[in-house]
């Protein structure tokens, strides 16, 4: 069952109506009632895994190969809650326990490192508080008593030839064990709210910990819920302060971007240097670099997180400057520099660089279809329908002697009634960005010498280029909203539920307010009660 | 079944196919200390060979890809049929062939979609059921299989291994990394069940540490295995708190870490291993390196089933080694008709290199691998440029100890495609009254294939 309460922040939801109290609880088509999701198991991402043992071990651990994450509705941290391990997998973690091991525990200065002191016995008093203490790291929680006595069996059992080998066996297990290797983070009762459940202070310092830091949960994260501080507003305030601070929260954020605006399809995209001059090896890596940067400057300075898509500011390398014909004193193929483009240029925000021209393009044409479509679903959070069954997604040949553009070729497709609907929700935003190719130069003639024609529109507002876009995305409410639902998307690894509406809504409005400061969002995605509250798994699926 | 006498140095050249091979020594023993040449033959060997982009689109596709010879079906029926184009490569292999074969699985509405043959040809070929609609609100409307792939249904199929599972239930191998999305069958095409994938292998080197490096301190397995109980006995306090969605996928995690618990114990049969691996990025060259890994696997009874994915559906490959700039999804939707021609008859010879490895391995009986095997060829629809799931690809390579025919082609225009399913599971000995679901249900299997 769900469980149902009336968020207390309500000054800042406009749809509270007046008649909520004949809502059910649990009923999450009734509005002004927040219903929590159910609990998800998420497995550690590969990041995760791998930085968790460089945490809990040593910096230096071998690093064998575990199964990819799966990016299902753009997010890993989505795969992790849906996607079943593999045999192959399982393996891997068995075998990635035994590598690690066997680094710190065959050398004596490692392994005293990490334990702290010598077992002279199987089971003895340093292989208990050993396990207790790497046990709480591990798990993210105190051993119980059950668990403790079970690892140290084990530990007394397997010491051949000595203590030290039970005790490396001992830690292989916790780390094969499903309690690491899952995010356990099922809360329990609120004590505040009858019927409700809640994600106790350790469970907070985990969820915490992997969204900002993708890594287990320090001692001080562990210290802090032990004290009880994630009761208190403050005492999470506090925390999530610290965390934002580090360098890992910057490469968490960065992460998240990379994922929301799915720089992922960049892999692999190569060109022909015989048909791009300007292509060379390692500029498709630079695309995604300046994206990062763009967006990192962004966010670090607390400006308008939708102005990734307008602003002036990027960061460029050499391949690149050559690209945007700009100048770039001190850059060169691995030093990015930080550029203002010309206010009289055609590029303004990412929509305009490298990454997004080039992923959606086709090596010999662009594609306006590919790009309006990532406006539509990535930039605008809304949903394009796959093409109905038995129509032709392909656009016919130009005739002989006649070069049709792609402009061209699309307005005959669309004479097909099966296909207008949604290319002519798709295809009129895309054609903003004819004036650059498949690389993303700058262009003012098609092959065969034809002019370029830029212009199109965005839901009817007829617009000459892109650039009239980024105008309009600046103050799009729209492009908030979505940022605020995939990133809620992206820390709860899941879909948002109808009953999560509201608090979407609300975190949108505390964005708007905060003058869409991403850090901001952060802070009040974190804080907010929904971020703890589940319910009860279902018995059935 | 046929016994063959072989010769030592016949059995070297075949097994050695390049690199500086040992044999397992039981192929030796067996080769050499055995004066009973009729040994019963070893049990069959299941294979997937999987392409993407289907074939070369022409008339029997549909009205619009008219125009365009058939260049996959043979001319003639029945058994000994002359090769077409695309089959020539696989001649020297006698395979059997099916053709006309589509999917019968019904096609739902909402989402819209479903039809795509990308999924509904992948999935039938695969599954013999229809797509999972849950995911098309997906950015890549991205799906999962309802059901395991042949591969693992036959490898997860109580009689088929009996209590006598080798070290692996299956290999899951892979060759062309490129994909067409980063989720689903974009990627994989073994599957257990819905959003529970098998990422293919795809590094020689990986594989062979995998199949061939035994640590020399066996005990020390021994231990690994043994402390999986307690990891057990953690999973087992977590998985009374997991609701029913979670329980299933940790009750399939666990089910995973008996088969390794299983393996770490199964220490003595460690096979000699052949030469480190070497690399390509040559499609063929690579199937090549990869199919002689499996090949020694196979013969050293580390499994008997496997699927090999060539690449993946709707790949994105760039075959530029046929001058085909653009990738190998936006030629076909670009209408490139010779160029998928091209590309596929590459596909067929990667898949006769495949072939040919396993005709060169000899088993302990003296058998060819191919001898022993059921080698299913196919794609995800029947042509890629108007995505077709008429005249889909069925191959059967192989002789599955003599209960497949081989070199037969048997035409069955707008047959179910299930009906393939049914004749290779009779093949190989699993009991299967029928096959096929919501739609695609048969009881029949194709006539004159079964031996």
């Amino acid at each position: 069952m769900g469980a149902a309460f009336v968020l207390l922040a309500q000054a800042c939801i406009g749809n509270l109506g007046g008649d909520d109290g004949g809502a059910k609880p649990g009923d999450p088509s009734k509005p002004g009632v927040y219903v929590a999701a159910e609990a998800v198991l998420p497995r550690l991402t590969e990041l995760q895994f791998r930085s968790s043992l460089h945490d809990l071990l040593s910096p230096g651990v071998p690093m064998t190969a575990t199964e990819p994450d799966t990016n299902p509705y753009l997010f890993d941290s989505i795969g992790a809650t849906s996607t079943t391990l593999s045999e192959l997998g399982v393996q891997q973690y068995e075998e990635a326990a035994d590598a690690v091991t066997r680094y710190v525990f065959g050398d004596p200065l490692r392994r005293a490192a990490l334990v702290g002191c010598q077992p002279a016995s199987p089971g003895d008093a340093c292989v208990t508080e050993f396990l207790q203490r790497f046990g709480r790291r591990a798990l993210r929680r105190p051993l119980s008593a059950a668990e403790l006595q079970r690892w140290t069996r084990v530990a007394t059992d397997l010491a051949q030839p000595d203590a030290w080998e039970g005790l490396r066996l001992a830690v292989a297990g916790l780390l094969q064990s499903p309690s690491f290797l899952y995010r356990v983070e099922l809360g329990e009762p609120d004590a505040t709210k009858p019927g409700m459940r809640r994600l106790n202070g350790y469970e907070t310092a985990s969820r915490l910990s992997f969204l900002l830091w993708n890594t287990t949960p320090d001692d001080e994260l562990l210290d802090a819920a032990a004290r009880g501080d994630f009761d208190s507003p403050a005492g999470v305030a506090t925390q999530v302060a610290r965390l934002l601070e580090d360098k890992r929260a910057t490469i968490a954020i960065r992460q998240f971007f990379a994922q929301f605006l799915d720089l992922g399809r960049l892999d692999g995209v190569t060109r022909d240097p015989a048909n791009y001059p300007l292509y060379s090896d390692g500029m498709i890596e630079a695309m995604r670099t300046e994206v990062e940067l763009v967006v990192d400057d962004i966010v670090a300075n607390h400006r308008d997180a939708r102005s990734i898509f307008s602003t002036r500011r990027t960061f460029v390398n050499s391949q690149l400057a050559a690209l945007y014909g700009v100048e770039a004193k001190g850059a060169d193929k691995t030093t990015f520099v930080p550029v203002d483009l010309d206010p009289g240029g055609p590029r303004r925000g990412i929509l305009t660089l490298g990454a997004f021209l080039t992923m959606n393009a086709h090596e010999t044409e662009t594609s306006p279809t590919a790009r309006g479509k990532y406006i539509r679903e990535r930039v605008l959070c809304q949903t394009v329908q796959p093409p109905p069954p038995n129509v032709s997604t392909t656009l016919d040949p130009a005739p002989d002697g006649k070069p049709l553009t792609v402009r061209e070729r699309l307005e005959e497709h669309r004479k097909n009634p099966a296909c207008t609907g949604c290319h002519m929700f798709m295809d009129p935003p895309g054609f903003l960005f004819e004036n650059f190719d498949s690389l993303g130069a700058y262009r003012t003639t098609l092959p065969g010498s034809l002019p370029v024609d830029s212009s199109g529109d965005l839901d009817g507002e007829p617009l000459a280029d892109a650039l009239g876009l980024t105008e309009m995305l600046e103050n799009d409410e729209r492009v908030g909203d979505c940022m605020v639902k995939q990133f809620y998307r992206y820390a709860h690894g899941r879909l948002d539920t109808s009953g999560e509406k509201l608090a979407l809504e609300d975190l949108g409005a505390r964005f708007t307010g905060s003058n869409y400061d991403f850090k901001q969002l952060i802070i009040e995605l974190v804080t907010h009660e929904s971020f703890r509250a589940v319910a009860l798994p279902k018995e059935n699926p | 079944m046929s016994s063959r006498i072989l010769s030592r140095r016949t059995m070297l050249r075949g097994a050695a196919g390049g690199a500086a091979v040992a044999l397992a020594l039981p192929t030796l023993e067996a080769m050499l200390g055995s004066k009973d040449a009729k040994a019963a033959a070893l049990p069959p060997i299941f294979g997937l060979f999987y392409w993407a982009n289907g074939m070369p689109w022409h008339g029997a596709h549909g009205m619009m890809q008219a125009g365009n010879p058939d260049t996959w079906t043979p001319a003639a029926t029945g058994p000994g049929y002359a090769p077409s184009k695309l089959l020539e490569p696989l001649a020297a292999y006698q395979p059997s062939v099916v053709t006309g074969l589509t999917p019968h699985t019904e096609v739902p509405g909402a989402p819209a979609g479903q039809g795509d043959g990308h999924m509904r040809g992948f999935m039938v070929a695969m599954t013999g059921d229809r797509i999972r609609p849950d995911g098309f609100d997906h950015p890549s409307h991205t799906l999962t299989a309802l059901r395991p792939t042949l591969d693992q249904y036959v490898a997860k199929h109580p009689d088929f291994y009996g209590k006598n599972a080798p070290a692996y239930s299956s290999l899951v191998l892979g060759v062309s990394t490129a994909r067409f999305h980063d989720y689903g069958h974009w990627n994989a095409i073994s599957y257990n069940g819905p959003d529970s994938l098998n990422l293919p292998v795809q590094d020689p080197a990986q594989l062979f540490n995998m199949l061939f490096s035994v640590p020399q301190d066996l005990s020390k397995l021994t231990r690994r295995a043994s402390l999986l109980d307690a990891v057990r006995e953690d999973a087992n306090d977590l998985r009374v708190r997991l609701g029913a969605a979670d329980r299933i996928r940790l009750d399939a995690h666990l089910e995973h870490l008996n088969e390794i618990q299983r393996r770490l114990n199964l220490s003595s049969a460690a096979c000699e291993a052949p030469g480190m691996p070497g690399s390509s990025n040559d499609l063929i060259a690579r199937t090549e390196i990869m199919a002689e890994l499996l090949a020694k696997a196979l013969a050293c009874n580390l499994t008997r089933v496997f699927s090999f994915m060539l690449t993946s559906p709707a790949t994105t490959h760039v075959f530029n080694n046929l001058g085909v700039p653009n990738d190998m999804h936006a030629t076909c939707h670009a209408g490139n008709w010779q160029a998928v021609y091209d590309i596929t008859l590459y596909q067929m010879k990667a898949f006769s290199a495949l072939l040919g490895k396993l005709a060169t391995t000899i088993d302990a009986t003296g058998a060819s691998l191919l001898d022993r095997s059921l080698v299913f060829g196919t794609s995800e629809y029947g042509e890629g440029w108007q995505h077709s799931v008429a005249e889909m690809a069925c191959v059967m390579a192989g002789k599955c100890n003599g209960a497949l025919k081989t070199g037969v082609h048997v035409r069955d225009p707008d047959g179910n495609f299930s009906k393939a399913h049914v004749t290779m599971l009779r093949a190989l000995g699993l009991d299967t009254p029928s096959f096929g679901f919501n739609g695609g249900e048969t009881t029949e299997h194709i006539p004159g294939l079964l031996g």
